[in-house]
């Protein structure tokens, strides 16, 4: 009987994984949080996954909306992005300077509130 | 001497030559097939475009705290699961006498543990892919690729017979080293970072 359970659940496991690849490839990611601004694609690609897709915070705190109140100085909010502070990473090396102010500019006007 | 003990001509008995081989070609194709589910999760993690999205919370406050705590239950499973092999080798004695059903139990938990794990690893897969910002983060994606694969080799070390008896055990051993790098870099991480997003549950 606890036999047949376990085997049950092996088959329960083996299905598992057959709809868990299928829903890596078929669920597309939704691109309706991707703005059309410059900054839009370096953050969905560099910040979101800390401070989620609209900026509304995850590991890394909350963007959408409060940036502004944190950073009322847009250089110091740079300086952050560029250099890094304390668990943020530096994104100097990754991200040219340019593409650091499109992306704070995006934070800053791009994100809801 | 090569007339007494019949060798071959590069040192080898056509008797082992017989039996070494499939065994060889066997955990080579096991090695192959787990080293290919590893890899194929990185190429995917790497390629894909991450949605960050949070699909799922259930009971919890957020995506991360569910992550957090199912991988944390998949370890507290897997330590189980841990001490149920070595009483089925033999290298603990309580109970004293091993019930009938000890095996079915190891893989009930086993199981048990790698369902817990597949939500996980869907979020990072999907919505996170491989990132490589903090060596944290780029020990965790490893991890997780590793961690698949020998779990597969480990399945299939199972269901395949003939295989040297060491075989098992190293492969269980490396899935629980793997389950614990993950955790270590990922729900310690959580627990113990004052940076990490609160709260707990």
């Amino acid at each position: 009987m606890f036999k047949r359970f376990v085997t049950a659940i092996e088959l329960l496991a083996a299905v598992a994984i057959v709809v868990f690849v299928v829903m890596l490839f078929a669920n597309e990611p939704s691109t309706s949080g991707v703005a059309t601004s410059p900054g839009g694609q370096p953050f969905q690609a560099n910040c979101a996954s800390c401070h989620g897709a609209q900026g509304e915070g995850g590991i890394g705190p909350k963007l959408a909306g409060v940036v502004t109140h944190d950073f009322p100085n847009e250089t110091d909010q740079i300086g952050v992005v560029t250099k890094g502070k304390g668990s943020m990473p530096a994104f100097g090396g990754n991200l040219t300077a340019a593409q650091i102010r499109q992306v704070v500019d995006y934070t800053r006007t791009g994100l809801g509130k | 001497m090569h007339g007494r003990t019949n060798r071959g001509r590069w040192g080898w008995s056509p008797v082992q030559l017989k039996t070494a081989s499939p065994v060889t070609g066997k955990l080579l194709g096991i090695f192959v097939v787990g080293a290919a589910v590893s890899v194929a999760l990185g190429v995917y993690a790497d390629s894909h475009t991450p949605t960050h999205e949070k699909p799922y919370t259930l009971f919890f406050s957020g995506t991360i705290q569910l992550k957090v705590w199912l991988a944390t239950a998949a370890l507290a499973l897997a330590l189980i699961q841990l001490l149920l092999a070595a009483r089925l080798y033999g290298k603990i004695h309580l109970p004293r006498r091993a019930p009938a059903w000890l095996g079915d139990a190891h893989r009930l938990v086993g199981i048990t543990a790698f369902l817990l794990t597949l939500p996980v690893a869907y979020q990072c897969l999907w919505a996170l892919g491989f990132q490589s910002g903090s060596t944290r983060v780029l020990l965790h994606g490893l991890f997780g690729c590793v961690f698949y694969g020998v779990f597969t080799m480990k399945v299939l070390g199972v269901r395949v017979e003939g295989l040297p008896g060491w075989v098992l055990p190293v492969a269980g051993g490396l899935v629980f080293a793997a389950l614990v790098g993950l955790f270590l870099t990922s729900s310690l991480w959580f627990f113990t970072s004052s940076s990490a997003p609160r709260p707990l549950f």
